[in-house]
């Protein structure tokens, strides 16, 4: 957005429309509920539920009344659309509105419930590596970047022989036949490099580590024992040495590599790796930190997926797959906790050691469980274990095992209380998607939850640490659905340029951006929606034309046709996936804002279509193809709204590079919106639709009501009929602050009280 | 080359969810077909033997057991003894790299960065080696094929992946890291099975309280738990089901506590020896290797009475009798471990077979070097044992300076496995040795 400016050219405003009036009354609401009854309810049942014979499908959606009027004057009843028209026809749309049809209306006749939930996978994991982590250190990551770095002018690494000491950026370097420093490591035939710090992940996912040298080296991440690669022995012409590694999103793990060279001709070592969506880069020093960090545990065994019918991953079913997923789950555990259980509970005298394995055990039971444990828990999961075991050792793997496949560890909120632990549990899961630290825990028990005052207090205090924007940045990604979005590929012919590094490093880029919004203690969903910055490398910067280089190959922000673009809808990478190979595609765009971003409900097309391909149509752009196929009246009634929204993004191609024209003639960037409220509203290109986005009530209400479910993981109408309203209300009373909003959300789930 | 995923692989982590319980009887059940069962096992002791102490002076089946093989009385029938096999292995890499990373590839190092004591620096071997080749034969068919095809055993092998430490190879590049530690090397053969007693023993605890908060829960949520009740339920039956297959295993009783250190090599040898013919009566596998300590390895056999390191002591002239005195006493207490795995071998009856599990058998003792102090690889120390590839037994032989390449390639068609070269093709001319 080049300036506020722009607001003034939305224009709202009402069309004249042939009927008289949308507002209901009581009459009016009698005479549509006559003539539905008499013209409809044969083929849709009596409230919209459907008949058997003729039209089976529950009727329900969030189409504004004037546009059910319109379909119903245009179509309804079938064959017979002059029946009802003009008022009956709004007469009935809003009786429909009323009684059946709109989301409010649905949730009174079927009133939504919170139900108990297990942990998703990603909790369990969190779980996991959380009870782990309470017996040994957590680290959240500070601002340093890059690696610890000491060189050696020997192979061996003794403090006699270090000779430099400096933090180092990124790791990839070819010193040729030299040396790093010719005065300080005289030799090239024999030097050393150990690098030391951590790695910060903010995605979860497998990360293939990569380690490129033609020397020798082992590199150890999260497990200081035992490297991941170990080439140290250089043998015959390998020079590139890949281990993969599943890491959770917002924590920060041990890294070590030691690097020597020895009589070799060159060297060289290279610390790259493959991250999710990601192709093979050296490892940025953002990703890196000389912080110290302890090692985590996290559970590899794959797990079903998590339940997403309801549009967000809920853990409300289980299945066998699931149930063994848990066995494998606590097997695994336990075997990678064996070795660190020394470090926990020191070998001592035998009977001693006895004891405190048992106390070891009860607090492993007590923060699995997240709360309290009763004497009846400590028999059944510690006591009981230990009396009947053959050792100590079989008693703790027994305990452990049993602690792991409880209910009280793998379902949320089981004994049915609602005391502190709970509002503890609610607010931590919400925030971090993980369960409640020491301090929490502590508050908790202290009883300092009790006041809305403390529980905010908490609440602010996990928004504001890396797990609270890691889990706002998980969210940003979930809103723009962008696991729809992997493996963009285009026209080889068309786009040689548009290579995976490309499009690695377009979605770099939009990370970058939400990373950015993510981090930004109020401004970032403003910087979300209309930023002018668009992060960018030399790659990014000469595909698409700006002159500006960097000196290196890093990210930075640059003005990138500001007056052109505005934040996600016009990002590169937005614009690139939702598009085909060659030609932009309005409807992609369309269904994205409309869906995502607006939060309008949108059924599959009745029929399923196959895109009218841009060779039999010529001389048609695409606005004029994509107008013109869309334009029956079974397609019509979505696809209004869809076009006209896309359109407003047709001067990018399918690149997302800016074009004036198509086809020789100029691109025509005009759009527009019916609001829910039947108003519409006029944008002309990716900046105003931004601005109209930015300031959209429903843009609100969509935004708090994904981020309620993805922070909650239960109906947001469970929460109060006027949850949605109030929440959206609340975002745009706080200057669009997505942290006030979680607050906000995180607070209003940890007192809610089931009725 | 022990990498964290083999480490993991050695826990049996990788493939936990594997045969843990959908694959019950696959594990629990030698394979169907009771065809012969064929076994392969390489000892491997370090830094060559005494000759005077070592050799027999007569060829043929008529002759005595030097001092050093004196312990194989007892099996002096089973027992082959080779003079004449030599590693021919030329290239990058000291004798003791050369000797230990050739020895069972029969095939050069790669050259690299490990330096030893003199020659050029090199890397891993560029090919497999034959146990594991053995293995991948074995493994490729329904009626040979076992849980794990080789297990590699080690006894205080260094924590340190080199040249050195690693005999077994998977191929060019691939070493193979032998577990050293008797406690991992029971997880790996047995942990499953002791996981499912403890999921067994827990099981129904967790029923119950699935059950007690039921009662507390209303409507739709109960029905969850209920779900999820069922599913253990299900898992409990199974896990019964599968221990019933299971009752003719036969686990092992380990001592505890048993650390890693220099003092418990005797120890540590026979627990990994006892296990190691324990997976074998579970027909776990039928190629393994058997690695004490390391080329170069520095033992010191403070229960002979002995306080220097075995290396250093290798390197003592000819001239220095007592220092060979004692190498001849480390030597023979490495032939009493042959002589103790031998013997449990002969004592075990074969399972669902006739004999013992010693006449399925053959052990190769091996060595990375011929003498010590000369650093040859020519007349290495190799003797077999045992009934398994029906060689002519009991004689001992002297062949003309061959390569080892021809006893590995015998080895392979023992197996019936009739490789045309093995290791450096050069090598392999005339063909397999002609052990009767």
């Amino acid at each position: 957005m080049s300036s506020s400016a722009n607001l003034t050219i939305l224009l709202l405003s009402i069309f004249t429309i042939s009927f008289s009036s949308v507002v209901a009354n009581d009459e009016g609401l009698q005479r549509g509920a006559r003539i539905f009854a008499d013209q409809c309810a044969g083929c849709h049942g009596k409230n919209g539920g459907g008949t058997a014979d003729n039209y089976s499908a529950r009727l329900f959606g969030d189409k504004p009344t004037i546009d059910l009027a319109e379909v119903i004057a245009a179509t309804m009843p079938e064959d017979e659309a002059e029946l009802c028209t003009g008022d009956d026809a709004v007469a009935v749309a809003e009786w429909m509105q009323s009684a059946f049809y709109s989301p409010e209306a649905q949730a009174r006749i079927n009133p939504p419930q919170t139900k108990l939930s297990r942990l998703t996978v990603a909790q369990y994991r969190n779980c996991v590596a959380d009870l782990v982590e309470s017996f040994t250190r957590s680290t959240q990551p500070d601002d340093r970047k890059g690696l610890n770095a000491r060189y050696y002018k020997s192979r061996r690494f003794s403090e006699k022989d270090k000779v430099i000491e400096r933090l180092d950026a990124s790791i990839d370097f070819n010193f040729g036949e030299a040396t790093p420093d010719a005065e300080k490591i005289p030799k090239a035939e024999e030097f050393s490099i150990r690098w030391e710090g951590s790695v910060v992940v903010d995605e979860t996912g497998w990360y293939d580590f990569i380690l490129k040298t033609e020397n020798g080296a082992r590199l150890f991440v999260n497990d200081p024992q035992t490297a991941l690669i170990d080439a140290w022995v250089k043998s015959g012409y390998d020079t590139e040495y890949r281990g993969a590694l599943f890491l959770l999103a917002g924590r920060i793990y041990p890294l070590r590599l030691e690097w020597f060279t020895f009589k070799e001709k060159t060297s060289s070592v290279g610390l790259w790796w493959k991250r999710p969506h990601g192709t093979d880069q050296p490892i940025p020093a953002r990703h890196l930190s000389p912080q110290r960090s302890t090692q985590i545990l996290v559970v590899e065994t794959p797990f079903p997926p998590d339940d997403r019918s309801d549009g967000y991953v809920r853990g409300t079913s289980v299945s066998k797959e699931w149930d063994e997923a848990t066995t494998f789950a606590a097997i695994e555990t336990i075997d990678r906790l064996w070795p660190m259980l020394k470090r926990i509970v020191p070998v001592g005298k035998s009977e001693e050691r006895d004891e405190k394995l048992r106390q070891f055990c009860t607090k492993v039971a007590n923060r699995a469980f997240r709360r309290p444990i009763s004497e009846h828990e400590i028999n059944v999961y510690v006591d009981s274990q230990f009396d009947s075991a053959a050792t100590a050792e079989d008693a703790v793997r027994r305990s452990m095992l049993a602690v792991l496949k409880s209910p009280r560890f793998l379902y949320r909120e089981i004994g049915g209380q609602h005391d502190q632990f709970t509002r503890a549990e609610r607010l931590s899961f919400a925030l971090w998607n993980s369960p409640p630290d020491g301090d929490l825990l502590k508050a908790a028990e202290k009883g300092k939850l009790d006041s809305g005052k403390r529980l905010r207090e908490q609440a602010e205090r996990l928004v504001n640490s890396y797990r609270g924007r890691i889990q706002l940045h998980r969210f940003l990604r979930v809103w723009l659905n962008l696991e729809r979005l992997e493996d963009i590929g285009k026209d080889k012919q068309a786009y040689p340029d548009f290579t995976p590094q490309f499009a690695a490093d377009l979605r770099a880029s939009l990370e970058l951006l939400l990373d950015e919004s993510a981090s930004s203690n109020d401004g970032g969903f403003q910087t979300l929606l209309t930023s002018d910055d668009t992060w960018l490398n030399n790659r990014l910067a000469s595909f698409y034309s700006i002159d500006q280089q960097q000196e290196d190959t890093l990210f930075h922000k640059v003005k990138f046709e500001p007056e052109l673009r505005a934040g996600i809808v016009s990002h590169p990478y937005l614009l690139s996936g939702l598009a085909y190979q060659n030609t932009s595609s309005p409807i992609h765009r369309g269904v994205f804002l409309s869906r995502g971003i607006l939060g309008r409900a949108l059924k599959p097309p009745a029929d399923s279509v196959a895109p009218l391909s841009p060779d039999l149509t010529p001389d048609l752009t695409t606005r004029e193809r994509v107008s013109q196929q869309t334009s029956p009246t079974m397609c019509a009634g979505c696809h209004k709204m869809i076009n006209s929204l896309g359109f407003a993004l047709e001067e990018f191609d399918a690149v997302g590079r800016h074009r004036k024209t198509e086809k020789d003639r100029p691109i025509d960037a005009a759009g527009y919106y019916r609001l829910t409220t039947g108003e519409i509203a006029e944008f002309n290109g990716a900046n105003e639709l931004a601005d109209f986005l930015l300031q959209s009530r429903e843009t609100h209400r969509s935004f708090a009501r994904q981020l309620f479910h993805h922070m909650v993981q239960q109906p947001i109408l469970a929460y109060g009929p006027q949850s949605i309203d109030e929440l959206a209300q609340f975002f745009a009373d706080h200057q669009l602050s997505m942290k006030s909003l979680m607050v906000e959300i995180a607070c209003r789930a940890a007192e809610h009280e089931q009725p | 080359m022990k990498t964290r995923r083999d480490f993991l692989k050695q826990l049996g982590l990788a493939s936990a969810a594997l045969p843990f319980i959908s694959n019950l009887s696959a594990f629990a059940t030698p394979s169907a077909v009771s065809s012969r069962k064929q076994r392969l096992v390489v000892m491997f002791s370090p830094n060559g033997t005494v000759p005077w102490d070592f050799w027999p002076d007569e060829e043929g089946s008529d002759f005595e057991l030097k001092r050093i093989l004196q312990p194989m009385a007892e099996f002096k029938d089973r027992t082959l003894i080779m003079k004449g096999v030599c590693d021919k292995l030329k290239g990058d890499g000291d004798r003791h790299m050369r000797g230990m990373g050739c020895m069972l590839t029969g095939i050069e190092l790669f050259p690299g960065n490990i330096q030893g004591g003199s020659d050029t620096p090199a890397g891993w071997a560029s090919g497999i080696s034959i146990d594991q080749e053995v293995k991948n034969f074995l493994q490729a068919n329904d009626n040979t094929r076992t849980r794990f095809g080789s297990l590699e055993f080690g006894v205080m092998v260094p924590d340190r992946a080199d040249t050195w430490t690693r005999m077994s190879y998977t191929g060019a590049n691939k070493p193979v890291a032998p577990i050293d530690n008797p406690y991992q090397m029971f997880k790996k053969l047995y942990g499953q099975m002791k996981d499912r007693q403890h999921l067994t023993s827990v099981l129904d605890d967790v029923h119950e309280d699935l059950q007690r908060l039921s009662k507390v829960i209303g409507g739709e949520d109960r029905r969850l738990l209920e779900e999820h009740a069922d599913f253990v339920r299900a898992m409990e039956r199974q896990l019964q089901a599968g221990d019933a297959s299971e009752l003719n295993h036969v686990v092992p009783e380990m001592t505890a506590g048993v650390q890693e250190e220099n003092d418990n090599i005797p120890q540590i040898t026979k627990m990994q020896m006892d296990l190691l013919v324990n997976s074998f009566v579970n027909d776990f596998a039928r190629s393994a290797t058997f690695q004490i300590t390391n080329s170069v390895g520095q033992p010191k056999m403070n229960w002979l009475g002995i306080d220097e390191s075995h290396h250093t002591l290798s390197h003592e002239p000819d001239s220095n009798k007592e220092a060979h005195e004692k190498l001849t006493q480390i030597n023979t207490w490495y032939c009493e471990q042959l002589a103790y795995l031998t013997k449990r071998l002969a004592e075990t009856p074969e399972p669902g077979g006739d004999g013992s599990l010693l006449d399925n058998t053959v052990i190769l003792w091996s060595n990375e070097l011929g003498q010590g102090n000369n650093h040859t690889l020519n007349d290495i120390p190799f003797v077999m044992v045992g009934n398994g590839l029906d060689f002519e037994m009991g004689r001992s032989l002297k062949f003309p300076n061959v390569p080892h390449n021809r006893m590995l390639l015998s080895l392979a068609h023992g197996f019936g496995h009739h490789l045309e070269t093995f290791g450096k093709p050069e090598l392999c001319t005339d063909g397999p040795l002609d052990l009767g």
